[in-house]
């Protein structure tokens, strides 16, 4: 136990480990967050978003590509893509009917979405575990340890997303339009505000930050049925954690989730799962809209 | 010139109320006030104008420079562009952006210079608060950043839902001034008030009169009080 805790190589491939998760969590719970907290849409496919990423890395990585790093690039390009195309769809398709219905309703149709996308991944790719075979970029070695490269670039894309849809919201005229519309959908549209649009686009960036996680997750984690009940359950954990429409609080909540995770596994496995939902119980208690969750608006 | 918004014997039922029961009004080329009680139906009527709301009877028609939209093609966003201005009950101001950040959504883009100048020469208060979070205003501050959100764009036709109400004397005043010298350059208002129109009086020349979804008077201002029945209606007295 002691010659664990001070082998530094030991401590710096689990704090990698863990970053890598928190990664991974992070670019799926800030789309949901953000699909969350602008829309008040709670988007139980979601997961499904992520897990199709995963399948679609896959087939470029293997099948439309050679060359490990080209093959992963062009992998996160085309699940980013391929997402924001479904998400787009599916709000246009479907979603947008059911806004002024009860939240039930909601709440079916996007569970129906989770069968509809479990099954279509089945059919296409079939129910075994799909790896990668190799991770590009090789590793580096501190102590006894191998750390993936891999694991720093997606921290990398992380950190990048976080920026970029940062500048967006405070920057960009679209961003703002989109918080106006968060607040009041109705009072944006009367002011000139096509907020159809909006709406639209914000799913579609929501899910194709999902399929960017799931094609970044796949190197490591494989893609396989039923990947995205997992990340899904977490991601709810992280944005209650972090605040509902916060993406901040996304990456906060991410690293708390990844990393006591990720140290629980080894100091004490029992409490692994556990110990999210305790961390989540007592934010709840002592800050119920989160960490960096905003006072709700009501809305008319 | 200018636009015009009608309604044509309008009827909108909300849960199993029906709210409007064929309401007929011409907003625009005028100074307008819509005068009714509280829960009469002036909201819900404002809210038809500007597309928010779809009514289940009657029709709608809006207008400017002989661009000419219909019910089908009604919505909020185009009757916003084709000139018209919105203040909003309750202020409505966008609380997670600074009030500079609400005039930049209202218009579109960031602001030039010289729209900025132009709304503080016409209401100096705004300069002090520009960069403050809307949750951080006063009701004063607010309800002066809606009229300049909804200015911003310069609207041919300037829709007020009770703007004055629950206000202090000097911001009352400093807004009725700001209505009256865009009269001046040509706007027309539409202005809400669930009480006495003496506040009102001297910014309109024509009256509506709305009680329980009906319009229950339509005439000079000045008439409307000399009208026994409307006047028991609207303020029951
Ligand atoms: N969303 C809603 N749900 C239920 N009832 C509503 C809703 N909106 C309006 N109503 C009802 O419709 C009627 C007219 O409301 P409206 O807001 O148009 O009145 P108003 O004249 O603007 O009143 P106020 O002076 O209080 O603003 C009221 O009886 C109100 O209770
Ligand atoms: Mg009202």
């Amino acid at each position: 136990m002691l010659g664990i805790v001070v082998d530094l190589g030991y401590v710096a491939a689990q704090t990698a480990n863990a970053l890598f998760y928190s990664s991974i969590l992070f670019l799926i719970a800030s789309g949901l967050s953000l699909i969350f907290g602008i829309m008040r849409v709670l988007n139980l496919a979601h997961g499904a978003f992520y897990m199709v990423g995963a399948y679609v890395m896959y087939t470029v990585f293997t099948r439309l590509v050679s060359g490990a790093e080209v093959g992963v690039v062009a992998g996160i390009l085309a699940a980013g893509l391929v997402l924001a195309a479904i998400g787009y769809l599916v709000e246009v398709g479907l979603l947008k009917w059911v806004y002024s219905k009860p939240e039930e309703v909601q709440l079916l149709l996007t569970f129906a979405l989770i069968l509809v996308f479990d099954d279509t991944v089945k059919i296409i790719w079939g129910t075994e575990y799909k790896a990668l075979q190799s991770i590009p970029w090789g590793s580096f070695r501190v102590g006894e340890y191998l750390i993936p490269v891999y694991y720093i670039v997606t921290v990398a894309v992380a950190v990048v997303v976080a920026f970029g849809l940062w500048i967006m919201f405070t920057r960009t005229i679209t961003g703002k339009k989109i918080r106006a519309a968060a607040s009041y959908p109705d009072i944006a549209a009367a002011l000139g505000v096509n907020t159809r649009i909006l709406f639209s686009l914000t799913f579609a960036l929501g899910a194709a930050l999902a399929g960017i996680s799931g094609a970044m997750a796949a190197p490591i984690l494989t893609a396989y049925p039923g990947m995205g009940t997992e990340a899904i359950v977490l991601s709810f954990a992280i944005i209650v954690i972090g605040g509902m429409g916060s993406i901040l609080g996304s990456f906060i909540g991410a690293l708390i989730v990844g990393f006591s995770r990720t140290f629980m596994a080894i100091v004490y496995p029992v409490l692994e799962i556990a110990l999210v939902y305790i961390v989540m119980a007592l934010i709840l208690i002592i800050k119920p809209t989160g960490l960096f969750g905003e006072r709700e608006v009501e809305r008319r | 010139m200018g636009v015009r918004i009608s309604l044509r014997d309008v009827w909108v039922r909300i849960g199993p109320v029906e709210v409007l029961r064929g309401v007929s009004l011409d907003a625009g080329g005028e100074n307008i006030v819509l005068v009714g009680r509280n829960g009469a139906g002036k909201t819900t009527t404002l809210r038809v104008m500007l597309g928010l709301l779809k009514p289940y009877r009657g029709s709608i028609v809006a207008e400017s420079n002989g661009v000419k939209l219909d019910a089908g093609r009604i919505q909020p966003h185009v009757v916003a562009r084709l000139g018209v201005g919105y203040v909003p009950q309750g202020r409505m101001i966008f609380p997670d952006l600074t009030a500079l950040e609400n005039l930049e959504v209202s218009y579109g883009s960031s602001l030039p210079g010289d729209v900025l100048e132009w709304l503080y020469s016409l209401i100096p208060d705004l300069k002090r608060f520009i960069d403050r979070k809307g949750r951080y205003l006063s009701g004063g501050e607010q309800q002066m950043l809606a009229v300049a959100r909804a200015l911003v764009k310069r609207p041919k036709l300037l829709i007020l839902d009770e703007p004055l109400e629950g206000l202090a004397p000097r911001i009352v005043k400093t807004i009725v001034e700001v209505l009256k010298s865009i009269e001046e350059e040509g706007v027309s208002i539409f202005i809400t008030e669930s009480g006495s129109l003496a506040r009102v009086r001297e910014l309109v020349d024509i009256a509506y009169g709305i009680d329980r979804g009906e319009i229950v008077y339509k005439g000079p201002v000045e008439g409307i009080e000399r009208d026994e029945k409307a006047r028991a209606r609207i303020w029951g007295f």
